[in-house]
């Protein structure tokens, strides 16, 4: 079963991979904070199978879902920043 | 930075997650033996929750929750807390933040006085650092003008 | 014959329910008529009594409703339920919920909390199911080689009357993969869809449809649409 979820953990990797490719070269600084977004919603689901792979859930849920909160908030600040900016 | 958003979506939502959050955040303080947290953590979450509201909502609606003079008094109670306790400590004749020496006042076993100890420092501990997050967070998107001041002459003067 | 039966049935209740209209405007002339100033005046103090207090009484009941979602939400938090951590969670509970009580239960009317409840918690497997179908959908257009979107922005008016139901139906839209919610002006949204096929699962107003279901709203009967309804089912019967 942890064979399972390592292959589960680097698969998602590798789709941050791919979406790193925006945050480096998007034209223009919208498609780098919605990349970041997309990639915290990853980061989030790699932590959990982390917490499955440690045997250790339940500390694991704690960390990611602070994680999502301060991902959501940053997202709405860093829009409501550009939106004064312009 | 503190006009209140017009987009109804965020706002809906904001205010619908906003006690969750801030009841996350005291659990995070109060459980910081047992899981990963603690006092600067829960503080961290409180103080984001706060600016929020702030970015959607507004400063009216913050202000009526957390005034000025409020967030001053918050930032220097934790530093009285943390102080007081291991004041207190010394007093009651150990060393300074010995907390096995507070099973006196509490009348529970110097290890569950220990664990009573940490509780009340990461309390105060959380409350300062949510009161100076908030403020970092106000001062510098507002540069100190509130709209209701009037103008500075000046360098910082137009930061409307 | 159990045609005429109900030809004649359809034609009798058109004629009440006209009947029943003529009256219904007759009564209201009357009461117009009877109305004095000062009648209106005594009228409005009485209710600015009541509507005072009802408002107080929604305050202490957001209050509690509140209280009891947060206990609940620290309960399924902490594992641990003795005493001393309880009496924790209720005292951070009581803090929080007097602090932002008006946050969480700002628009919702009194007594209708538990059936929207439910009624919410059976549309969520209906919307898993719409984001599954559509998914496959996206992906093919995503993976094929000439990739055949036809990206637009639909306007359209929405039959929804709270905040809570708009923010429903547009966090559902967004949620479906192919459409995003751009922006909600005053009752219209803006949808921008990826391509003909999921802009016309969006303008069937299924989803629409369902949200209103859930918050019990746009339900009214009009008694006029039943009334032109009549006259032409009255045309369509003499000419047969």
């Amino acid at each position: 079963m942890n064979e399972f979820f390592v292959a589960v953990g680097l698969g998602l990797c590798l789709l941050v991979f791919l979406v790193l490719y925006r945050v480096i070269f998007g034209p223009g600084v919208f498609n780098r904070i919605a990349a970041i977004s997309a990639i915290g919603t990853k980061t989030l689901i790699i932590l959990l199978v982390l917490g499955y792979v440690y045997n250790r859930v339940d500390m694991f849920i704690d960390i990611s879902m602070v994680y999502a909160l301060l991902n959501f908030i940053g997202c709405i600040a860093a829009a409501k920043y550009l939106e004064m900016e312009r | 930075m503190i006009a209140s958003s017009d987009d109804i979506i965020i706002k809906t939502i904001a205010r619908i997650f906003v006690p969750f959050i801030q009841i996350y955040a005291l659990y995070v303080i109060m459980h910081g033996h047992y899981s990963p947290g603690g006092g600067f953590q829960g503080g961290v979450i409180l103080g984001a929750s706060m600016a929020l509201l702030l970015i959607t909502h507004g400063y009216d609606e913050v202000k009526r929750r957390l005034p000025e003079g409020v967030v001053m008094l918050l930032g220097s109670l934790g530093v009285l807390i943390y102080a007081g306790i291991g004041l207190t400590c010394l007093l009651l004749g150990g060393n300074y933040l010995d907390y096995s020496q507070l099973s006196v006042i509490l009348h529970v076993d110097p290890a569950h006085a220990r664990s009573l100890g940490i509780l009340g420092v990461e309390l105060g501990v959380g409350f300062t650092v949510m009161a100076i997050m908030y403020s970092i967070f106000f001062d510098i998107s507002t540069g100190g003008f509130l709209p209701g001041d009037e103008k500075q002459s000046g360098e910082w003067g137009d930061n409307e | 014959m159990e045609v005429t039966l109900f030809i004649h049935a359809a034609d009798d209740a058109f004629r009440i329910l006209e009947n029943a209209k003529v009256q219904a405007v007759g009564l209201l002339d009357t009461a117009t008529r009877l109305t004095s100033e000062t009648r209106w005046m005594e009228e409005k103090k009485v209710q600015g009594i009541l509507k005072g207090a009802q408002a107080t009484r929604s305050g202490f009941q957001n209050f509690v409703a509140t209280f009891v979602m947060l206990m609940g939400f620290w309960a399924l938090l902490s594992g641990k339920f003795d005493t001393f951590h309880l009496s924790l969670g209720v005292i951070c509970s009581l803090i929080v919920a007097y602090l932002s009580h008006d946050l969480l239960f700002a628009n919702v009317r009194v007594g209708d909390g538990r059936v929207i409840a439910q009624r919410f918690l059976r549309y969520i497997p209906w919307l898993l199911r719409e984001i599954v179908t559509a998914n496959f959908h996206v992906a093919y257009l995503a993976l094929s080689p000439k990739m055949p979107i036809d990206p637009q922005i639909i306007r359209f008016r929405t039959k929804l009357e709270s905040d809570i139901s708009w923010v429903t139906l547009a966090n559902s839209i967004t949620l479906t993969p192919g459409t995003i919610t751009i922006d909600i002006a005053d009752r219209e949204f803006m949808v921008h869809a990826l391509d003909r096929k999921v802009a016309g699962d969006l303008d069937t107003g299924e989803m629409e449809d369902r949200v209103a279901h859930i918050f019990m709203e746009a339900d009214h009967i009009y008694i006029q649409d039943v009334l032109d309804v009549s006259r032409i089912f009255a045309e369509l019967k003499r000419g047969m």
